[in-house]
């Protein structure tokens, strides 16, 4: 007998249907129950008690923005005992149910790429060993594990409508959706979708019917966070100090077509400056073209005076989307009108396709290592680290990218913009620049792989503070770039310890610029200069189409 | 969205805080009990001689937070979670449902003459304004020495520690703590260094002391002082109440995990308002008020309006 026959005999025993046959019978456990495809409202902990196995990897929907709520409080009420032991991965921990399944045994392991809001809990479910930690990813990672070796068996998501026949309308908050489902879908996962309306009259297919297995009306809307609002009314002078010489120092110097803004007060003020500081130095046109962003609204005046030529967006905004829907050469629109974002896509286009990230920081040390973790917190990273690196891997050339070149090798390439905009110190004068970053303790306490770092300092080109520029990428040494960041630093402990002798000499080789040598004047800096100084302000500029959420509106 | 309720610790006393309670039938009764437990009208042990005594104050903020919560009680305002500082953890574990209030009036009036014979005088309380926790932690380690001991008592949130010592001991580390970037240090009118090892032994008493008392298991989870965990036990919130008054409270943390846990209203019992302006410091986008600035009937509401959201 040779070797052949073995194998023959092998591949005649094995079944190659297993997880087929599996999700079968899961099916067939719930078909009196569902008799199509639309689970009752009230017999949805039922469905997901016969349909989830203990260990089953389960993928919950929920990010900083749309969150899966009716899934996730049913799940945190099916019976312990019949589930449990459930590997779950989230890409935010955002709502107490999250961790609440841990506490009741329902869920035993848990890979993640943000829990701010939960950041005390993880961090003391951890020391108490009440869970179990994969991994803390960046969104792509963590998106890109669910096609190789997190495949889910069960994916638990959100959107706005079905029809009967499981066609999903996600709509301006597709966001990770597409995503989770597919990596389900199409490995004989099954797919639970929760929906604000099941009807037979749907604006546009997001998601086809025959990738979803379940839909289910929720009894109260999915929870949708408006993140992305910043009221103008809280920028102050120093933000716009922070802003000019971004607009000035940065985006002008290198050319800046194309980039994403984080979410803040920094860049709040970048972009409500566009149309007035922007324009008065001829900008218009020339820079901040392209995006990757939400729909933020104080994008709003920018895109009314004409300088923004298009955005992709990671998800929506609450009351963004009938200005979005009326401008459809900017935005990305379905044949219906509304937004279309897609938060894999745009994370991968922030992170390859796009000139500059500006981000901002809690801690920075003193070789521009950054992170936002503070002791006892377990916060993850969720989108910036993504997009806050230099993907290395990058060919096409713009000129803010080949701008970065700072010799004359052969081979040299060109390198993304990287831009940490910080105030030297936090409200109750915390330093933002520190000698050792807390995230080395919290590496200890919660013993992880690697210290939770946000944005690593080799990657970083620029450090903008109300002191001046530290233009990282031409740092020449080491230790030239610890002290072009000891320059920025004001009176912290790395501003002190380091204060480096020799300034002008950085200040005539560029490595820093003050406000001055940028030509601007910080009287100069003042509220008056934004586009808007309220959401009112907002409101107008958009034709009354931007309509804000309540708490957001003052009058 | 949900409520918690708070029970403040020393130094939100004041004088006729007692006699100052509405008139209710539900304030009469609960001031009768606490009597009752210690034979004697205990609407008395608030004049202002009294409180010069830390068992009249314990007992007096124990008698005051419990009655507040009962009259809510009245209103149909009940909580999700409850919290105190340090002597209003045993409110807390009252209103918890975990421990009998008479059994709380004694064991705390126990607590306190335990704690003022511990230690007579010359030992007290300061507080440290502007140094993190870590910045704090780091001073003592380096210049704190085992014959002259500072220890690290509140936490009560990010920039605002209490500490707890021998008073000259006090005197110089504050100086130190000013030196090394703080904004304000002051020493406390309170004369039992609370919340650091020196009162081990008040918390060997108190457990065998607790050790002949029911507890049962919370109606409502009660945050805990010590580890900043939410309790669901009797036993748990027991160890709690007999060694949180020598360990560190861990104010801030506790009420971070009320927040992560949904909390969005943070209802402050009488007396005083101290804890609601630490909420208030700590988290903008919750609700934090106190009976004594807000009323009762504001409270009400907005418990009612809370658990409907």
């Amino acid at each position: 007998m040779g070797m052949t026959d073995i194998t023959q005999t092998d591949q005649t025993n094995r079944s190659w249907t297993t997880r087929r046959d599996a999700k079968n019978r899961r099916m067939n456990r719930v078909m009196n129950i569902t008799g199509g495809r639309v689970i009752p409202t009230d017999r949805i902990i039922e469905v997901l008690e016969e349909v989830l196995v203990p260990g089953d990897r389960v993928v919950l929907e929920g990010n900083n923005q749309k969150q899966a709520s009716f899934l996730s409080s049913a799940l945190a009420q099916v019976n312990s005992a019949k589930v449990h032991d459930l590997h779950m991965i989230l890409s935010s921990i955002s709502r107490p149910e999250h961790l609440d399944i841990f506490e009741a045994g329902i869920a035993e392991k848990v890979d993640f790429a943000y829990a701010g809001p939960q950041s005390l809990r993880m961090a003391q479910m951890i020391e108490d060993k009440e869970l179990t930690m994969g991994e803390i990813h960046t969104y792509i990672e963590l998106y890109g594990r669910l096609f190789i070796d997190l495949i889910p068996s069960v994916a638990l998501v959100a959107a706005d409508k079905a029809d009967r026949k499981g066609n999903l309308f996600t709509g301006a908050n597709t966001e990770e959706t597409p995503t989770l489902v597919e990596a389900a879908a199409f490995r004989d996962g099954i797919v639970i979708a929760q929906v604000n309306e099941i009807t037979d009259d749907l604006p546009r297919v997001d998601i086809p019917g025959s990738w979803i297995d379940l839909v289910v009306e929720a009894d109260v809307p999915y929870q949708l966070e408006p993140l992305f609002t910043r009221d103008p009314r809280h920028i102050t002078d120093i933000h716009i100090l922070l802003a000019m010489m971004t607009i000035r120092g940065i985006y002008e110097k290198h050319q800046v077509q194309s980039l994403n803004h984080g979410i803040g007060y920094n860049t709040a003020a970048i972009e409500l400056l566009l149309p007035t500081y922007g324009e008065s130095l001829g900008l218009k046109g020339k820079i901040c073209k392209h995006w990757a962003l939400n729909p933020h609204p104080t994008m709003i005046p920018a895109i009314e005076s004409g300088w923004v030529e298009s955005i992709h967006c990671f998800g929506g905004e609450v009351g963004m989307e009938d200005y979005i829907s009326k401008r459809p050469d900017v935005f990305f629109t379905g044949q219906d009108g509304s937004l279309r974002s897609n938060r894999t896509l745009s994370q991968l286009a922030g992170q390859y396709a796009v000139d500059l990230f500006v981000g901002s920081s809690l801690q920075i040390d003193s070789y521009g290592n950054s992170s936002t973790v503070t002791k006892g917190r377990l916060a993850g990273f969720g989108g910036a680290p993504n997009m806050g690196h230099d993907p290395g891997g990058r060919r096409h050339s713009t000129p803010a990218w080949l701008n970065m070149i700072n010799s004359d090798e052969p081979l040299v390439r060109g390198k993304k913009l990287v831009v940490q905009v910080v105030e030297t110190h936090l409200t109750g004068n915390t330093p933002v620049f520190v000698e050792s970053l807390d995230a080395i303790d919290v590496k200890k306490d919660a013993d992880l792989a690697i210290a939770p770092v946000m944005i690593y300092g080799d990657d970083v080109t620029h450090i903008v503070t109300e002191e001046g520029i530290a233009y990282l990428y031409k740092a020449k040494s080491l230790e030239e770039r610890r002290e072009a960041i000891a320059a920025v630093a004001g009176v912290t402990p790395v501003g002190i310890k380091h204060s480096p002798r020799n300034i002008d000499r950085l200040r005539q080789e560029g490595i820093v610029a003050w406000p001055e040598d940028l030509g601007i004047r910080r009287t100069e800096a003042n509220r008056s200069l934004l586009a808007a100084k309220n959401v009112e302000e907002l409101v107008e500029w958009s034709g009354r189409l931007y309509q804000p959420p309540e708490k957001f509106r003052s009058w | 969205m949900t409520t918690a309720f708070l029970f403040p610790g020393q130094g939100s006393q004041h004088p006729y805080m007692l006699r100052d309670l509405p008139a209710h039938p539900v304030i009469t009764r609960t001031l009768a009990e606490a009597s009752e437990e210690l034979n004697e009208s205990v609407a008395f042990w608030d004049a202002e001689s009294e409180l010069e005594s830390t068992v009249a104050v314990q007992v007096c903020l124990l008698v005051s937070g419990v009655a507040s919560a009962r009259l809510l009680k009245e209103e149909k305002a009940f909580p999700d979670f409850v919290a105190g500082h340090s002597v209003g953890a045993f409110g807390a574990a009252v209103v918890a449902g975990a421990l009998d209030f008479k059994d709380a009036v004694r064991l705390v009036r126990m607590r306190g003459e335990w704690m003022e014979k511990a230690f007579p005088k010359g030992y007290g309380m300061g507080v440290v304004l502007g140094l993190s926790e870590v910045q704090l932690k780091r001073l003592i380690d380096v210049h704190v020495t085992k014959a002259n001991p500072v220890y690290l008592a509140n936490i009560n949130c990010p920039r605002q520690m209490t500490i707890a010592g021998a008073i000259p001991d006090l005197r110089r580390f504050m100086e130190l703590a000013l030196a090394n970037g703080a904004q304000r240090t002051e020493l406390l009118d309170v004369s039992v260094p609370s919340h650091c090892p020196l009162l081990h032994e008040v918390s060997l008493y108190l457990e065998t002391e607790l050790q002949r008392i029911s507890f049962r298991d919370p109606d409502i989870p009660y945050a805990s002082n010590r580890t900043a965990r939410v309790l669901k036990t009797g036993e748990a919130i027991k160890k709690d109440l007999a060694w949180n008054v020598s360990h560190s409270v861990r104010w801030h943390e506790a009420i971070c995990l009320l927040y992560e846990l949904g909390t969005r209203l943070f209802v402050e019992m009488l007396p005083g308002n101290v804890l609601m302006g630490l909420v208030k410091n700590a988290f903008p986008t919750a609700r934090a008020l106190s009976i004594s600035d807000n009323g009762m009937k504001t409270a009400a509401i907005l418990v009612h309006r809370t658990r409907n959201n």
